[in-house]
């Protein structure tokens, strides 16, 4: 993609999250061609929808059409894709006497779907099914971060067809890639909130900002986040490869929590309350660090893989 | 020559010419060996080509990207021909003397280094300058067609081998801060120049302190404008903060490639393993951007803080993982491995310190990145 299309869709994206609601979310997201411009454009147009999501607190399905693109099976507005349960990455469905198992979250859109994608392993295969949401139960769940809108899903269903064969480790790998830039966009929001406090909190008759102790905790803040920018892009630039986007999505979530540790530090008693909105993005970054392996998950096992191999892993080449 | 055809030819010669480029390890090496074969190295890359691509025709240099001096030091640092911490010294040395020389000073002398015929050292640091260095004191007066020089410079890399020092002298009044500092390009063998190497933890006598007591340097060996030094050394900062920085990070990645190769069964924990490699792989995807960067004529700045707050993390990160891995090795090990790997490990306790501290780094990201306005 070149840069002037890049800055046509981010435009247009801007749009999306102006409504508020998942809802109007998910109807911009039609209107802006988003899956239009996956579809043609592939990994480079995710970051851009993502990393604004993340950095205005909002919720969509858009995560739903990422997986249901790299699964090659049908998106629309109406189709949500079952996540893995938390934390976790295994597939959330299991065949088993030709009776489909399934256990794991959904994203805002399940609730509202018509029809699910269950990716599931038989015999050590993976295929995708198509389920009707009706015959799931479907839960929302509220947890830490209610605004993001995730259900619980489970059901044991007899799949309508022999499903399709997937690359579930494809889909991990464009999902977790997705999910590494919403919670950039979350972390820049943080440190942009405690920016702007650090400016305008004075005490001992001076900004808080001009304290060598504050500043330091911002710049730590930013190193954490271009850190994981860095990792995601490359996991961009090497789309398909699911090691690149399993180290972004883990540094992703881990430095989140870094940044959030640090911003909350330098908000004080303000950044505590309920009406301060940075719980809302505190609350965001340990939601979206569950979805499709967390940090420590998917850390240890790059670290268990390295040892079986005894390799380190290939990095994009100059 | 494109990067791609650069890749494939120098990887080939490698190939061919690899085992008489290899270094030796081990107790017994002395630093004077060391500088003998990095210039051997760079000797041989040279007339075969490889290290003029990437440089301008004007200074003896091919011309074509700066990708390929980038390259050239990743394949070197990744077959453990090189320590790129003396070998990239030319990446911040050489584009200095492109900019700010006479442009037939230049000429002269940047082929000389690149050719290993030359080491050059860079005096900036004082004994009372150290992460401050616009109060720097070393004293240069005109004096008719020449400098006189007078102070006392410390951490001077490589002094002791360095026949030429990019120097910092004061030209203003002692209070003018950044704004009356002038660089000099002298030559190391003028009367008056004393080198005192010092003994560093790990072993090495890479630093050094020089004194300079009158010692005159020409006019015409002026750096820049006269009492625009400052001008230089901001300059130069951001490249001591790029390609020098791809090159570590293909040898720190060779290192931590060598350790999980050998290091016995259980001693490495998964988890800590993971993170390492991931901090490792940041670090290589940010250089690798600002490689980019570079490459397309964009001006490095301040946002090159970033990258040196992650060469030091992760250096660091990556010795703490091995002094955890191989705790015996570094504690008693005499043999050439054991060595080795102390002596690194002892070094990358530095990565934090030198080049601009981890805490004047984050006072950059804080005032420049951030715009956090000043401090106090």
């Amino acid at each position: 993609m070149d840069d002037e299309t890049a800055d046509l869709l981010a435009r247009s994206f801007e749009r999306v999250f102006e409504g508020g609601s998942a809802a109007d979310a998910e109807k911009a997201l039609d209107e802006v061609g988003w899956r239009e411009a996956l579809e043609a454009e592939g990994a480079a147009v995710p970051p851009l929808l993502f990393a604004r999501q993340g950095a205005a607190n909002a919720a969509s399905g858009a995560l739903d059409d990422v997986l249901a693109a790299a699964l090659a099976v049908p998106a629309g507005p109406g189709t949500a894709v079952v996540l893995p349960e938390f934390g976790r990455h295994a597939a959330p469905g299991s065949v088993r006497n030709g009776a489909l198992t399934v256990r794991g979250l959904g994203t805002v859109r399940m609730a509202a779907a018509d029809a699910a994608v269950v990716v599931a392993e038989e015999d050590g295969v993976l295929r995708a099914f198509t389920v009707d949401t009706g015959r799931l139960r479907i839960r929302r769940v509220k947890g830490v971060d209610p605004r993001l809108g995730l259900a619980a899903v489970d059901g044991d269903v007899s799949p309508a067809g022999p499903g399709s064969d997937v690359d579930w480790s494809g889909a991990l790998a464009a999902g977790r890639s997705a999910l590494a830039y919403e919670l950039i966009g979350a972390s820049r929001t943080m440190l942009r909130l405690a920016r702007e406090h650090a400016l305008t909190r004075v005490q001992f008759g001076r900004p808080i900002a001009s304290f060598q102790a504050v500043r330091h905790r911002l710049a730590e803040s930013l190193y954490a986040i271009e850190c994981a920018d860095a990792a995601a892009g490359a996991a961009v630039e090497e789309a398909g490869r699911a090691l690149p986007a399993g180290i972004a999505k883990a540094l992703a979530g881990r430095n989140a929590r870094t940044v959030a540790r640090h911003c909350q530090q330098v908000l004080a008693g303000v950044g505590f309350t309920e009406e301060h909105e940075f719980h809302h993005c505190l609350r965001r970054v340990l939601a979206l660090d569950g979805l499709l392996g967390d940090a420590r998950t998917l850390t240890r096992e790059l670290g268990e893989e390295l040892l079986r191999t005894r390799r380190m892993p290939a990095v994009p080449p100059l | 020559m494109d990067l791609r055809e650069f890749r494939a030819g120098l990887d080939g010669w490698l190939d061919e010419h690899g085992p008489e480029l290899e270094p030796r390890h081990g107790p017994d090496v002395t630093l004077d060996e060391e500088m003998a074969h990095l210039a051997k190295v760079k000797r041989l890359t040279y007339d075969a080509g490889w290290m003029r691509w990437g440089w301008p025709e004007r200074v003896g240099g091919f011309g074509g990207s700066t990708l390929m001096r980038a390259y050239l030091g990743e394949a070197l640092a990744s077959r453990d021909l090189i320590e790129p911490g003396v070998y990239s010294m030319t990446e911040v040395l050489a584009p200095t003397m492109i900019e700010f020389a006479r442009p037939e000073l230049a000429a002269e002398m940047v082929p000389r280094l690149l050719r290993g015929d030359e080491t050059w050292c860079q005096g900036f640091s004082e004994p009372s300058t150290g992460s401050n260095l616009a109060s720097l004191a070393c004293r240069a007066r005109r004096a008719g067609d020449e400098w006189r020089v007078d102070g006392q410079k410390v951490w001077t890399s490589l002094a002791q081998f360095a026949e030429r020092c990019v120097l910092l002298t004061r030209t203003g009044t002692p209070e003018s801060g950044g704004k009356g500092i002038t660089a000099l390009f002298v030559d190391m063998d003028t009367p008056g120049i004393t080198v005192r190497p010092i003994r560093a933890m790990h072993g090495r006598d890479e630093f050094c302190e020089v004194f300079f007591d009158d010692v005159r340097v020409p006019l015409d060996r002026t750096l820049g404008e006269v009492d625009g030094g400052w001008a230089v050394a901001m300059d130069l900062l951001p490249y001591e903060r790029s390609t020098s920085l791809w090159h570590r990070g293909a040898y720190l990645r060779q290192r931590l490639a060598r350790l999980l190769g050998s290091a016995p069964e259980g001693a490495l924990d998964p988890a800590e393993l993971g993170a390492v490699v991931q901090q490792v792989f940041a670090f290589q995807a940010r250089s690798r951007a600002t490689q980019h960067r570079m490459a397309r004529g964009e001006r490095l700045g301040p946002e090159t803080s970033i990258d040196k707050v992650m060469v030091a993390t992760t250096e660091q990160a990556v010795y703490d993982l091995v002094a955890g891995a191989v705790p015996a090795d570094i504690a008693l090990g005499d043999d050439a491995d054991g060595d080795r790997w102390r002596t690194e490990f002892l070094y990358s306790r530095a990565a934090t310190i030198y080049g601009g501290s981890a805490e004047v780094q984050r006072n950059i990201i804080a005032r420049r990145l951030l715009d956090l306005g000043a401090e106090r």
